[in-house]
């Protein structure tokens, strides 16, 4: 070993994971590096570059990360020395998802894989290092990690933004011409497509655009006869824009140059390839899966059909918000609302057939629904509440309210939204009563609960109002906390409710699969890990008396604060909470269902990893209820 | 001129033979070299130090690197010095025909790149003399003439090593021995080729 590779390894020992390595290690490790000189702002390797032979550590100098979006760069992170980065050829075989170059004369050291990958077989700390810290798409996690940049692709920016940000789905088959196409040509090209514009072009670079607007007003005015060379009627020169332009731009391009169309070429200028064509039409589709527009137009839609298309496009917006990587409880937020406002203009289109209501009522939703947690098409899970009437009134208001349950679950069945396999909707009798009634069964099922547990499911104690009387609502409420206090037997029976469940991971921490049916080999995601957690987090709430709350990971940030003894495991169950969240809800959308089970083979090492972190903190939580509620009388 | 007559009947070592096979090929590696000499004179004086790193891709191979002492007992012995502090290092040491052998294999048909590398290839090339060897025939770069071309500076204005390293922001190594030259000029030249736009 050189004095060089000496001063190498001496650098290196100062930081993770070197800092690991056995001297001999790092010995072989320094002797391999490579050292890369960068002038300011040269670029070492950047988005979809294929991936180099080996990592880097910033030896001296500063080096940005930055991804593309807007057409522009956006610096995610700012690497100094001893960082290490580019660790993608690690864990992956596609190609680079971000940029680095060096922001200033910066010296790097390139760490051959091939030299370093066998010492992470007999190193797990490192290895562990590593995979964390190429998985952890957080910004927190970076800061405390201190010296590793993550190379998945973390991008967040609040949620009005990134949907002024978002990209433009465009047309990417133009139809082309050159100029010495005749007019009557062009417009027959038109036709046969059904497209409104032509590209014109020559040597590969736009010269022009012919639109129905210039059809109109050359040739149907008859200022041009039918077989003049395009060359005389098309809109010259025309504007052209950079493949990933954002839907701002575009529209602020538009405006600025007053046209209808851009032209997409390779680098954004009128000499290059052609790759599509930005219409008025692409941005107008692009505002439609914006959430404000969508609460609009539910708030003004007449059919069933309507609200399913918009379900539709909500469906869009949540897997694109997920690819963007917005944090899972914006998007929950968003979603949720968007939700209630389908739910709640679904309980109008149903008075608006029936006529207004003979009393006041409240339509509940409960289960996920009522949670605010959901992000897919699952079940329906819904109770009516009514005022009390007068007696010689009441089959005739309990008849309307009915009709008016039936009516809703049959129009959010046609949404998307499955009717509850349990029969838990207004439009069920038993679900469908008077206040006076529910207070009765609220008190029966918390005071009586040995007896009633039959009908006596959770997702009654997760309520949210969508339309109707708020006093309703808080009636219930202050019926369910007043008999919560100190019911012994209620959270006996609460808390094996929670915990009925088996482990979701064995002795050995291996995921419990399901064993037989369809869904063999399987992990259960929603009994086995999502379900407890929902369950432990309602119990705590109700026992510590936190009203208002249903959504169960602000009701496990609220109880870290009520309860800061353990703020431990609730704060680890919060996250835990997300992240089976959102592995529920991408296998969700890839498969169009429920996402309950998951097929852990599909899921990538890394997150498979997590994922199994991520079941750790519910052991703790359920030595806490046990601890807690001294479970014996059902156990 | 006449290198070729006066050396057409010599026999030349094998090392040599495969060295002159090695410049059928082209070839994209730089030996950044640095040597030390007792001093300036290609008779009297001998080579005492080699360092060279490899250049490849724009990146220093620490791996692909050269260090050897000389061992010039002769030389040492005729002018009454002492090698005790020699024989201390830790670093490869080797006899004058053999590490003039091992040098001439690793540089093969590399480019050579130095500081002031007129002086360090004249001292070779005497030494290699001294072992029935011909000249080198690597092209050759040095990066004073580099700096010089690249600000349009006057030919006879000349630049120490510690002044480029001062003017290109060359992070210091620890000590100055001629590995650690050698890496300085690596780095160095690294970022003149960038500048000069070098392929």
């Amino acid at each position: 070993m050189n004095i060089i590779a000496q001063q190498i390894a001496e650098f290196l020992k100062n930081y993770a994971p070197f800092n690991q390595l056995t001297s001999e290690q790092l010995a072989e490790v320094a002797s391999n590096v490579r050292v890369v000189s960068l002038e300011k702002k040269q670029t070492l390797f950047k988005i979809n570059d294929t991936l180099h032979d080996s990592f880097y550590v910033v030896a001296s100098g500063v080096v940005n990360i930055s991804v593309i979006a807007d057409a522009e760069e956006s610096i995610i992170s700012k690497l100094h020395e001893g960082t290490i980065f580019g660790l993608r050829p690690f864990f992956a075989k596609n190609n680079y998802k971000m940029t680095a170059k060096a922001r200033e004369e910066s010296l790097v050291y390139a760490i051959p894989i091939a030299v370093f990958k066998p010492l992470l077989a007999n190193n797990s700390e490192v290895l562990n290092f590593l995979l964390e810290n190429f998985a952890s798409n957080l910004p927190d996690d970076r800061s405390s990690q201190g010296n590793l940049v993550s190379d998945g692709l973390f991008y967040t920016e609040k949620q009005s933004e990134a949907q002024f940000f978002q990209t433009l789905a465009y047309n990417t088959t133009p139809l082309l011409a050159t100029s010495d196409n005749t007019a009557q040509e062009v417009a027959q090209l038109m036709a046969e497509s059904l497209k409104n514009n032509v590209i014109i072009f020559e040597r590969n670079g736009p010269i022009g655009i012919v639109t129905h607007a210039d059809l109109a007003s050359k040739i149907a005015t008859g200022r041009f006869p039918i077989n003049t060379p395009v060359s005389n009627i098309m809109s010259s020169p025309v504007v052209t824009v950079l493949e990933n332009v954002s839907l701002a731009e575009a529209q602020l391009l538009m405006l600025k140059n007053n046209v209808t169309h851009l032209c997409v070429t390779i680098d954004g200028t009128d000499k290059s390839t052609i790759k599509g064509v930005i219409s008025e039409h692409d941005l107008i589709a692009a505002q439609a899966s914006n959430p404000g527009v969508l609460i609009k137009e539910i708030k003004r839609s007449l059919s069933s059909k309507e609200l399913k298309e918009i379900r539709t496009r909500l469906t869009n917006l949540i897997q694109s918000s997920i690819q963007k990587n917005i944090p899972l409880t914006h998007i929950t937020n968003i979603a949720s609302e968007i939700n209630f406002a389908i739910l709640k203009r679904a309980v109008e289109l149903s008075i608006l057939d029936l006529g207004s209501p003979p009393a006041r009522f409240a339509w509940l939703s409960i289960g996920s629904q009522g949670r605010k947690e959901q992000l897919l098409l699952t079940d329906q899970d819904s109770i009516l509440v009514f005022e009390d009437v007068a007696q010689d009134k009441y089959i005739e208001v309990k008849d309307y309210f009915l009709k008016l349950g039936k009516k809703t679950t049959a129009t959010l069945e046609k949404i998307g939204y499955e009717l509850c396999p349990y029969g838990h909707m207004g439009s069920n009798m038993m679900w469908c009563k008077s206040l006076t009634d529910w207070i009765k069964q609220y008190n029966n099922w918390m005071n009586a609960t040995r007896e009633n547990t039959d009908n006596l499911s959770s997702i009654f104690f997760d309520y949210e109002l969508v339309t109707g009387e708020q006093k309703i609502e808080t009636a219930i409420n202050n019926i369910v906390f007043e008999n919560a206090s100190n019911n012994t037997l209620f959270f006996d029976f609460l808390g094996n409710d929670a915990l009925r469940n088996n482990a979701p991971l064995s002795f050995f921490k291996k995921f419990l699969v399901e064993e037989e049916g369809i869904h063999k080999d399987k992990f259960d995601i929603k009994t086995k890990a999502l379900m407890p957690l929902i369950d432990s987090a309602r119990l705590f709430t109700l026992s510590y008396e936190i009203k208002g709350i249903n959504n169960t990971y602000t009701r496990f940030k609220q109880l870290a604060i009520a309860d800061p003894k353990h703020a431990e495991i609730y704060l680890s169950c919060a996250e835990a909470y997300l992240f089976l969240t959102k592995i529920r809800t991408l296998e969700g959308l890839k498969n169009e269902n429920s996402g309950q089970y998951i097929n852990l083979e599909e899921l990538s090492k890394i997150d498979r990893e997590k994922l199994k972190n991520a079941l750790i903190p519910m052991k703790e939580l359920e030595e806490l209820i046990k601890d807690k509620f001294q479970l014996t009388q059902f156990s | 001129m006449l290198d070729w007559l006066k050396n057409i009947n010599k026999e030349h070592p094998e090392f040599w033979k495969e060295y002159i096979a090695k410049f059928s090929k082209k070839t994209n590696r730089y030996v950044i070299l640095s040597t030390e000499a007792t001093g300036n004179s290609t008779e009297k004086d001998v080579i005492t130090y080699m360092s060279a790193f490899a250049v490849e891709n724009d990146a220093v191979m620490i791996k692909d690197s050269f260090e050897t002492i000389l061992l010039q007992y002769r030389f040492l012995h005729d002018n009454h010095l002492s090698n005790e502090y020699i024989i201390e290092s830790r670093i490869l040491k080797l006899s004058e025909p053999e590490a003039l052998k091992t040098f001439v294999e690793y540089l093969g048909n590399g480019i050579i790149v130095g500081h002031e590398i007129a002086s360090d290839m004249e001292m070779i090339n005497a030494t290699l003399e001294r072992l029935d060897c011909g000249k080198l025939r690597n092209d050759a770069l040095d990066i004073d003439i580099m700096h010089r071309k690249l600000h349009e500076l006057p030919e006879d204005k000349e630049f120490s090593l510690e002044e480029l390293t001062e003017y290109y922001k060359i992070p210091s190594t620890e000590g100055d021995s001629t590995t650690e030259k050698a890496y300085k000029i690596a780095l160095l030249f690294l970022k003149l080729k960038f500048k000069l736009g070098l392929k």
